[in-house]
């Protein structure tokens, strides 16, 4: 009986402890200060039955991402060109890939005129430091070769390049 | 709401946007503003969106300047300028929107050009202006726009002196202030005065009436002449007749002295043949009575 007593004041005192608490939240919306669009889609051209590639003297066209950077020194712009099809015809041999990123053009010139030379370039990806605010225009190159010579079959390819906006 | 603008724009005073086409249209790059702005008064320059490519040595320095001379002053009304460092590579371009101060009045925007300073060049350039046009620049432009005035017709003040007035012309005769005048002078005469007028009044009357006694005798006297000649064409028109009454015919017979020369006079064709169709009919009529 006793400890039902206890249990009961013990009850009731954390139950007024718990009526008086408050929790008080903290909301923030973080708008993110780095924005990557899509400004043009590559297209591949075909210049001969093992070859698909984006170079417009072939009949492709670039891919040009532009990245808006509102805040400066605080990202890397990571774009990566594409190493495989995300959607193909079933191929008959290995597909060798090359790519490469360039900048193509920038809202400010004497704070991203360097961009291009300051980049680090890891294989397909290409790394640029995002130092001024401003946009900056980037424009990527594929090239799939079919291994053997073999022709690529007919259909439809499609290839993703991969852009990142990285908080450093 | 209290801030709110208490004039409520129709669609045709709202104020709108546009932008020129490209102002660089040859390697001069230079333009001039009037060939590139569209007319309308109350058109506000408010942004430059100009792109280019840069030729130049990785390790060059160039300056390419954006400007638009100040064509009420010295100097530039609009400048912008990019640096190039050491370091940017040739090829790269430059996409670029610049705000540009509102209220800058539309007399003020010069020349344009793009100025390259340093051991370079820019290639594929464009530059447009974008624009804010209010229609209600001029409050005069519509009746819907803060400030319209009614127009009010601009009527010269002219002289009243200096017009013609009918009143004063010696040469216009106003019958009301004639008799009244003549009224007043006729009260004014003395007894020998109007004794003189009467007498010249009678004689007027006389000699009127001479000249109308004359006048006439004179219609007397036509009238007689004319009589008088239509008497004698009666008379010499009975004396041509007399010869005809006076002439006598003989007696006895007189014979048919015209001779038709034709031993067979035809038949008109045209008759005959309306004649036969009749005649067929009239037949064909009569076989009917007869049931034939």
């Amino acid at each position: 009986m006793k400890k039902q007593t206890i249990g009961f004041v013990a009850l009731l005192l954390a139950s007024t402890s718990w009526a008086l608490a408050e929790d008080v939240p903290i909301e923030g919306t973080v708008q993110s200060r780095c924005v990557i669009q899509t400004d043009t889609a590559g297209v591949y051209g075909n210049p001969n039955a093992y070859t698909l590639t984006t170079d417009p003297s072939d009949g492709g066209a670039l891919a040009i991402i532009r990245f808006d950077v509102t805040l400066a020194d605080a990202y890397k712009a990571e774009i990566t060109a594409p190493s495989s099809f995300s959607s193909s015809p079933p191929l008959p041999d290995v597909v060798t890939w090359t790519g490469d990123t360039e900048v193509d053009a920038v809202s400010d010139a004497s704070g991203m005129g360097s961009y291009e030379t300051d980049k680090v370039e890891q294989g397909l990806k290409d790394i640029y430091d995002l130092t001024a605010t401003g946009s900056t225009w980037f424009k990527t190159s594929s090239v799939a070769t079919m291994g053997g010579s073999k022709a690529f079959p007919g259909g439809n390819y499609t290839a993703l390049v991969v852009a990142e906006c990285i908080a450093q | 709401m209290a801030l709110l603008p208490s004039y409520s724009y129709s669609e045709s005073i709202a104020p709108y946007f546009g932008s020129t086409g490209n102002a660089v249209t040859d390697q001069s790059l230079r333009w001039s503003m009037g060939d590139i702005l569209p007319d309308p008064p109350g058109l506000d320059i408010n942004g430059v969106i100009y792109s280019y490519t840069i030729n130049k040595d990785v390790d060059d320095q160039v300056d390419v300047h954006v400007q638009n001379e100040n064509a009420l002053g010295t100097g530039y009304i609009f400048r912008e300028t990019d640096r190039w460092m050491p370091g940017s590579l040739s090829g790269t371009g430059i996409n670029k929107v610049v705000p540009v101060v509102p209220g800058i009045p539309r007399a003020a925007w010069g020349e344009g050009s793009i100025e390259v300073e340093g051991e370079g060049s820019v290639s594929d350039p464009t530059v447009r202006y974008t624009y804010r046009v209010d229609p209600c620049f001029d409050p005069q432009f519509d009746p819907n726009c803060p400030g319209y005035k009614t127009p009010v017709p601009d009527i010269p003040t002219i002289d009243l002196s200096s017009l013609y007035d009918v009143t004063n012309d010696e040469n216009v005769n106003l019958n009301r202030e004639t008799e009244l005048t003549e009224e007043s002078d006729e009260d004014e005469k003395t007894e020998e005065e109007l004794a003189e007028e009467e007498e010249e009044e009678e004689k007027d009357r006389e000699q009127r009436l001479e000249d109308a006694l004359a006048e006439a005798g004179r219609s007397e006297m036509f009238a007689q002449a004319l009589a008088q000649s239509q008497i004698l064409a009666s008379v010499n028109a009975a004396t041509n007749m007399n010869s005809y009454y006076s002439t006598s015919i003989a007696g006895g017979t007189y014979k048919e002295n015209v001779v038709l020369v034709d031993k067979d006079l035809p038949n008109s064709k045209r008759g005959l043949r309306n004649g036969l169709a009749q005649q067929l009919l009239h037949e064909k009529m009569i076989d009917m009575q007869y049931n034939r």
